[in-house]
Parts: structure tokens; C-alpha cells; sequence
């Protein structure tokens, strides 16, 4: 049982391949789920009829439910009612649809901290919806669920690796997949925890520095 | 409907593994968690170094990771772990390291002149920290700790992966039956099902999270001086 570098370094080129699929199915997911976002959040904010209760529904399902099961319900039984989706999309819609319930929230919680004072101000001074929206709301908004919206981005490419489980030939399947056939388990899972390490430490120390930018007009 | 009634004995077999599994990785969870969240908040650095690199380490690596790292990795160090184990083990390695912030954060929220002035009456070091810091610390404590089940619970499928037959597996084994040996797919029905189930269980905890919550805010709105902030229950999702 030693450890053996060279055969990282043969099988490196797999592993990128792998990484390469987790970036692209979080990097969509990520877009897609802050658009849902956005969407279910104003719904709620403007507390629009009927839809406003359905994305409550819908944030509460998907946080009291696990995602593996929600993968499996997207993956093998939307097809039962004749809704067949590749691999690919499977995963992409799966975790879009669970990281934009979290989204939601995040982004409702910045919203909401915007005042029914800055907006009757803002109008007697003149603005319309749109640049009251533009150059008020949105900018204290950002900075409240910025933080938080960029947390569950961090979870969701954490949670590319559930992909797996469905046989999507990300990151953790590619290292699974070699530790089955080579048996170099140490290795492999090594590579696999420093990887997603790098990949994590790398995403929030980004998420920090562009926090303490938002920040600095609050800075002393 | 029929199939889900033929099959309810098996169903509830799995619905026990997966709350016995739960269970159990609260109940490691919670006793690594206090360990480390109270060596945390002692006055050594590099005490502290080491518990936040634990938290970072766990808290990063996906769970699906963890969860293999632990099955893998552990028979070639010639422990063979059965799969209940291995998933025990693995999901109480994220739990805990989710714990640790919950408990370190419910540490700090209670005001440093309690301690002070459980000192000066002269009570000794544990007799503090059992009979005034930690009773204000749980109040602090409880109601994230009531979130992380509920997250626990949901983080139980993933057991299904290393073979754990728990409420998960469960459903897969019964679609994988029924269209092997009946000739149909009944993967719609059994896991939207399966879905059903899960919310069921755990919004009633996040309800009762919610309602511990309110309940111990109430008591803390009296003029109590000193009284513990709530810390915000935020582990990082599974």
C-alpha cells in the first residue's frame, strides 16, 4: 500500500476530463438556478397571486426533500410521463431546480430588507419603478444575499458529485470508475478530495474578496 | 398503488435503517461536535487550528466523498466496515464538522461576564462551564442542531450508494424488481413516493426546529441581562 504518484500522474488526463464536466454542469446549473431565483423571489416579493404560494410550496419541497431522491424522480421516472432528458440535462435540471429553491431565499431575504421608505422616497423624488429598481433596490439587495447566493453555488458544485449516482462521468465517477478497475483507492481519493478542495477554497476565496468589495463603502 | 401496499412491510424495514441511521449519526455527530466546539473556544491556538481545519476539511469535500472515502478507504487499513458503518461514519464526519460551528457559535454568544463572574464567586473551571456557560449555550444550540437532523435525514439516501438498504434503496430495489419481473416501470409512482415521504419527516422537524426556536426566543424576550444572541442556523447544505 504506497503511495504511488506516477500513477496520478498517468492517469491525470481522466480526471481533468471528469473535472471538466463537474465545472460545466455547475457552471449552468449555477446561471440557471439564480435566474430561478430571481424569478420565484420577485413572485414573492410582489406577492403576485396564486404563483406566490406555488414557489412557497415549491422552496419548502425541495429543502425537506434529499437530492439524490429528486435526481432519481428527474432522471428514471420523468420518463414514465414521457419526459426523457440525457444524462447531461438530468443532472443540470436536477440541481437547478434544487439550488433555486435555495436561491429563492436568498435572494427574497436581500430584497426584503429593502425599505417601503426608500421606495415612497425614491418615487416623490421622481424615479420611475425601473430606476428605483436599477439604482436603489438592487444594489442594497446584491449586497445582502450576495454572500449567501454565492454559499449555495459553492454547495451546488459540491453537490455535481450526487451525479454519480446516475452514472454522469463527473469528477467523483471518473475517480470511482479508475478505483474499481486499478485498485489504487489512496490515490484516487487523494486526488479527489484535494481537487474538490482547491476547487471550494478556490470559489470562496473569490466569494471573500468580492464580499469585502461590496463592503467598502461601509468601511471605515 | 397496489404495488406500494404488497411491498409495505419491506418499505418499513427501510424507513427504520434509514431513522436508525440518522440517529446514529446524530448521536456521533453531537459528541464530536461538543468535543471539538468546547476545545474550539479554549485559549490554546493551535488547539483551535486543528478544529478549524477538521471543519474546513469535511465541510469541503463533498459528502458523496466522504462517504466513499470512508468505505474505501478504510478496509485498506484492514478495518472492514459493514456499509452501516461506513455511512455512519462518513455522514457523521460532515455532520459533526456542521456541529462544530452550531456549538463554537452557541459558545461565543454567551457574554464572557458570565464566566467572569462565575469565576469570581469562586466556582471551579468545569463547574462553570457545566452549570453556566453551557445551559446559556444550548438554548443557542438546539434549535440549528434540530436543522442538522433534518438535514442528516435527507443526507441518509446517500447511504444507498455504498448498499445501506434504508428507505431510499428501498424504492430503487422495488422499481428494479417490478420492471425485471412484471415488465413495467413503475419509477414515477415510487419515487415520487419516496419524495413524499422524505418531506413528510422532515418538514415536521423543521417545524419543530421552527417552533423550538420561537419558544426559546420567547423566554429570552424578558429583560434578561446577558441572555445569549440565537446563532443562525446555517450548516452548509449536504
Amino acid at each position: 500500500m504506497e503511495f504511488d504518484f506516477s500513477y496520478l500522474v498517468e492517469k491525470w488526463p481522466a480526471l481533468m476530463g471528469g473535472l471538466w464536466l463537474t465545472i460545466q454542469v455547475s457552471l449552468i446549473a449555477i446561471v440557471a438556478s439564480i435566474i430561478v431565483g430571481v424569478l420565484g423571489a420577485a413572485a414573492r416579493v410582489l406577492s403576485v397571486p396564486v404563483i406566490d404560494k406555488l414557489v412557497i410550496g415549491y422552496v419548502e419541497f425541495i429543502r425537506n426533500t434529499p437530492l439524490l431522491a429528486q435526481l432519481f424522480f428527474i432522471f428514471y421516472g420523468l420518463p414514465g410521463i414521457g419526459i426523457r432528458l440525457s444524462l447531461f440535462w438530468s443532472g443540470v435540471l436536477s440541481l437547478t431546480v434544487w439550488a433555486g429553491a435555495y436561491q429563492i431565499e436568498n435572494i427574497r431575504g436581500g430584497l426584503e430588507t429593502v425599505g417601503k421608505g426608500l421606495r415612497e422616497a425614491a418615487f416623490s423624488l421622481g424615479l420611475t419603478p425601473w430606476r428605483f429598481f436599477r439604482l436603489v433596490a438592487a444594489p442594497l439587495a446584491i449586497r445582502v444575499s450576495l454572500p449567501a447566493m454565492l454559499n449555495t453555488s459553492i454547495s451546488l458544485l459540491k453537490n455535481s458529485s450526487y451525479l454519480q449516482a446516475i452514472g454522469l462521468a463527473e469528477l467523483t465517477f471518473v475517480a470511482l470508475d479508475r478505483v474499481s478497475m486499478d485498485f489504487r483507492t489512496l490515490e484516487m481519493f487523494a486526488a479527489l478530495c484535494v481537487i474538490y478542495l482547491v476547487l471550494v477554497l478556490m470559489l470562496s476565496f473569490a466569494a471573500n474578496r468580492i464580499e469585502y468589495r461590496l463592503n467598502a463603502p461601509f468601511r471605515m | 398503488m397496489e404495488l406500494l401496499i404488497r411491498n409495505l412491510p419491506f418499505i418499513l424495514q427501510g424507513l427504520q435503517m434509514t431513522l436508525t441511521l440518522a440517529l446514529a449519526t446524530l448521536f456521533c455527530s453531537t459528541i464530536i461536535a461538543f468535543t471539538l466546539g468546547t476545545l474550539a473556544t479554549l485559549r490554546f491556538k493551535w488547539l483551535r487550528l486543528v478544529v478549524k481545519i477538521y471543519v474546513e476539511l469535511f465541510r469541503d469535500i463533498p459528502l458523496i466523498v466522504n462517504i466513499f472515502l470512508v468505505f474505501f478507504v478504510a478496509p485498506l487499513f484492514g478495518l472492514d466496515l459493514s456499509p452501516f458503518v461506513a455511512a455512519t461514519v462518513g455522514l457523521s464526519l460532515w455532520g459533526s464538522a456542521n456541529g462544530v460551528e452550531i456549538v463554537r457559535g452557541g459558545f461565543n454568544a454567551v457574554p464572557k461576564h458570565q464566566w467572569q463572574s462565575a469565576a469570581a464567586l469562586g466556582l471551579k473551571t468545569w463547574e462553570i462551564y457545566a452549570f453556566v456557560t453551557l445551559p446559556q449555550a444550548l438554548k443557542a444550540i438546539l434549535p440549528p442542531f434540530v436543522g442538522l437532523l433534518t438535514l442528516l435525514v435527507q443526507a441518509t439516501s446517500l447511504g444507498a450508494l455504498v448498499g445501506v438498504t434504508e428507505f431510499f434503496k428501498v424504492g430503487q430495489i422495488i422499481v428494479e424488481r417490478t420492471t425485471t419481473m412484471e415488465g413495467w416501470n413503475p419509477a414515477f409512482i415510487v419515487y415520487a413516493a419516496v419524495l413524499l415521504v422524505y418531506f413528510v419527516i422532515c418538514s415536521c422537524l423543521t417545524w419543530f426546529g421552527r417552533w423550538l426556536e420561537r419558544r426559546l426566543k420567547r423566554d429570552q424576550r424578558r429583560p434578561q441581562p446577558g441572555a445569549p444572541a440565537m446563532v443562525e442556523a446555517a450548516p452548509q447544505l449536504p
